[in-house]
């Protein structure tokens, strides 16, 4: 009996190996030689010296790093503007309409996109002379001169998010409209009995139940803006200037393009911390333990 | 057996794979860069013995590839045309030269007969 | 339920869907006719329609080999990735000890992003000597959290009383899994499925720091270097975008379903 057991167990441990490698190879692994990396002198070709807090230093007094760190919390500042108008959008498909599955397979179109295709389509579209939102904008009078979108310093970034923005619309929907489909109808039905209004309903019922489904979204949406290296790096390379550096495309030109893997590693550090601080903000915003993914 | 046939994921990578596999069989039997057409002076009368310049698409430039002269009819025909957007001109000496005429096709080497012939004007 | 009006509805829901697909029209416009790169104002309607701008793309990068590339190792990363999570996701629906442990890894390792490791990442894959080639394209692709969890809730579904007869019949456990399990699960095997493949197909920052030669890279990098040699000056850079698009659109209406159910698979009990 005790053979079998163990047997089986060796076996199901068999079983989890090869994802279990990959993540620890390609998930775990990375992070903690990432923290080791930043506290090192080290290049390719010298071998690894100690070199304290130099890197975070040399961070603390680089202005570029601090361009691109606040370039960045924009950009996460930015994910409750998609998700609200989701929202909206999410409200409205759920509404007893015909021929909502159409409107939902347009809307959510932009998801499964390269971003790199997305990035040049909506560059062109930002384009100075010949873009679509300088026609609309001067179609429609609001501007006189045509505005150089991506090359201003002060709307180059909003551009970006504008981008990100179209692409994750659809996808917040579906999460926010998930939930919508869940909460059940008799709730609705009965507050409509006692004579609520719809606004009264959508306040008092249909938001605090959705919460889980928003904390979901924004920690989505969260991580997908943080992470927009491709949209960035072929929308606008980085802005005029450094105007959409983002943490993420700073590690990369640190890295990649002047190999200096420590410093990078430094900067990746911070941006992971980021990303922890506002997973772990967001859900005490949220109410602590959101709901989401729960696992028995 | 019919059942699984069916399925969407079966069908339309399927179909396109047919469609693939039909287009490149009308490449392979069409590609011999065989480029033929006729020149015509004002007139529209054929010009015998006209000279006409094959010109190919090199990156950013047309460069010239072959010349070939016009037979008693005034048709040309160049046999070995590697590429897929050309230009054709066409001179004669006390005729006339043509406008360099761009032609597109859809993969290198399709064989093709330009439909207007290249009218020879008088320069000057 | 109160009546109310229904107009007021689709009128927002079409101006939505408007901004959605006014992109793909304009792009597809301009790569059929090459207009509204130099000219202004822009043309609504394309004039002089030709498909000659998708010959021009052909020929002007190496597409098929691009093409291939980014097949192979979507094909890698989607047969890795069935494998992979199902067998992750069989194992985790049994009890043993340490599968606290496994299950805390794998949730804290989906709050790690893939940027956050593209250092070690290309350090690792360097001394593994997979630099430059598919299977080190594919590999940090090769499993996904959300699908082992998508396995697990799927085997969980199975009812017990079969498995147990299964045993008794004296089955081996990679026979259950295959026989009976699998059959069962085609929905997480398809979610699985598009998942994986959309995700590798659109990958585009492991390429840019894996690949050396030119010969490897795959479609993304393809499209950002076309965009960086020809700028936007003719239609044939749209074009290409369309060629790009096209593949993981008809993949995207193929499988609606599968993938929605995918995504949002974390939105209800996981």
């Amino acid at each position: 009996m005790l053979k079998h057991r163990t047997r089986q167990t060796l076996l199901l441990w068999c079983f989890l190996a090869p994802s279990l490698a990959i993540f620890l190879l390609y998930r775990v692994m990375p992070v903690v030689w990432n923290f080791v990396l930043s506290f090192q002198y080290w290049s390719p070709l010298k071998p690894a010296e100690f070199a304290g807090f130099d890197h975070y230093e040399d961070l603390w007094y680089d202005d570029v790093f601090w361009q691109a760190l606040w370039n960045t919390l924009l950009v996460i500042a930015s994910a409750p503007i998609g998700i609200a108008l989701a929202l909206g959008l999410a409200l409205l498909v759920n509404a007893e309409i015909r021929c909502r599955d159409v409107y939902r397979t347009i809307i959510f179109l932009s998801y499964p996109l390269m971003t790199v295709a997305v990035a040049i389509i909506w560059r062109w579209m930002f384009d100075e002379r010949v873009g679509l939102i300088n026609y609309v904008a001067r179609s429609l009078h609001l501007v006189d001169k045509p505005i150089p979108f991506l090359n201003s310093f002060t709307w180059a970034l909003p551009s970006v998010i504008a981008a990100n923005i179209w692409q994750m619309l659809g996808f917040y929907m579906i999460i926010l409209l998930t939930g919508l489909q869940s909460i059940p109808h008799e709730l609705h039905e009965a507050a409509a009995i006692d004579g609520a209004s719809s606004w009264r309903r959508l306040r008092s019922i249909t938001l605090p139940l959705l919460r889980p489904s928003i904390f979901l979204a924004f920690v989505v949406g969260m991580l997908n803006s943080i992470t927009s290296f491709d949209l960035v790096y072929v929308m606008t390379g980085g802005g005029p200037g450094r105007a959409t550096e983002i943490l993420v495309t700073y590690i990369y030109k640190l890295g990649f393009v002047q190999t200096k893997f420590d410093e990078a590693a430094a900067v990746t550090i911070v941006f992971f911390v980021l990303l922890i601080v506002t997973a772990w903000a967001a859900n005490r915003l949220a109410g602590g333990n959101a709901g989401a993914a729960e696992i028995e | 057996m019919k059942r699984w046939l069916l399925n969407r994921f079966v069908l339309v990578p399927g179909a396109i794979a047919l469609v693939a596999l039909l287009w490149n069989i009308y490449v392979a039997t069409h590609d011999h860069g065989h480029i033929t057409g006729r020149v015509v002076d004002l007139a529209g009368k054929p010009v015998a013995d006209a000279s006409v310049v094959l010109w190919v698409y090199n990156f950013t430039t047309y460069q010239e590839h072959s010349h070939v002269k016009t037979d008693d009819a005034g048709v040309f025909r160049f046999m070995n045309n590697p590429s897929h957007r050309i230009q054709l001109s066409a001179e004669k000496p006390g005729v006339g030269r043509s406008e360099r005429i761009p032609v597109f096709l859809y993969f290198r080497a399709e064989d093709f007969d330009l439909a207007t012939p290249l009218k020879l004007a008088p320069s000057g | 339920m109160n009546r109310y009006p229904r107009w007021p509805i689709h009128l927002a829901l079409i101006m939505a869907s408007f901004v959605m697909l006014v992109p793909f029209y304009w792009v597809a416009k301009t790569s059929v006719s090459g207009e509204n790169i130099y000219a202004y104002p822009p043309s609504i309607i394309p004039t002089r329609v030709q498909p000659f701008f998708y010959v021009d793309v052909w020929y002007a990068i190496p597409f098929a080999r691009y093409f291939l590339n980014s097949l192979a190792v979507s094909v890698i990363a989607v047969i890795a990735n069935v494998i992979f999570n199902a067998m992750a996701g069989y194992a985790l629906t049994h009890g043993f000890r340490g599968k606290n442990v496994v299950l805390m890894l794998f949730l804290s390792c989906m709050m790690v992003p893939f940027q956050a490791t593209i250092i070690p990442a290309y350090l690792i894959t360097g001394k593994l000597g997979l630099l430059d080639s598919w299977l080190g394209l594919a590999l940090p692709q090769c499993s996904t959290i959300i699908c082992i969890f998508i396995f697990k809730a799927s085997f969980d579904a199975v009812p017990r009383s079969l498995i147990d007869a299964a045993r008794i019949d004296g089955l081996p456990e990679w026979r259950i899994i295959w026989h009976i399990m699998m059959p069962l699960s085609t929905a997480a095997i398809a979610t699985n499925v598009i998942l994986a493949f959309i995700w590798s197909w659109n990958n585009f920052l492991w390429p840019l720091i894996m690949t050396r030669s030119a010969d490897m890279q795959t479609l993304p990098l393809g499209l950002a270097r076309f965009l960086s040699y020809q700028e936007d000056t003719t239609g044939a850079l749209y074009a290409f975008c369309i060629m790009v698009l096209a593949p993981g659109l008809l993949l995207f209406l193929l499988a609606q379903k599968e993938f929605i159910r995918g995504l949002t698979s974390g939105a209800t009990k996981g």
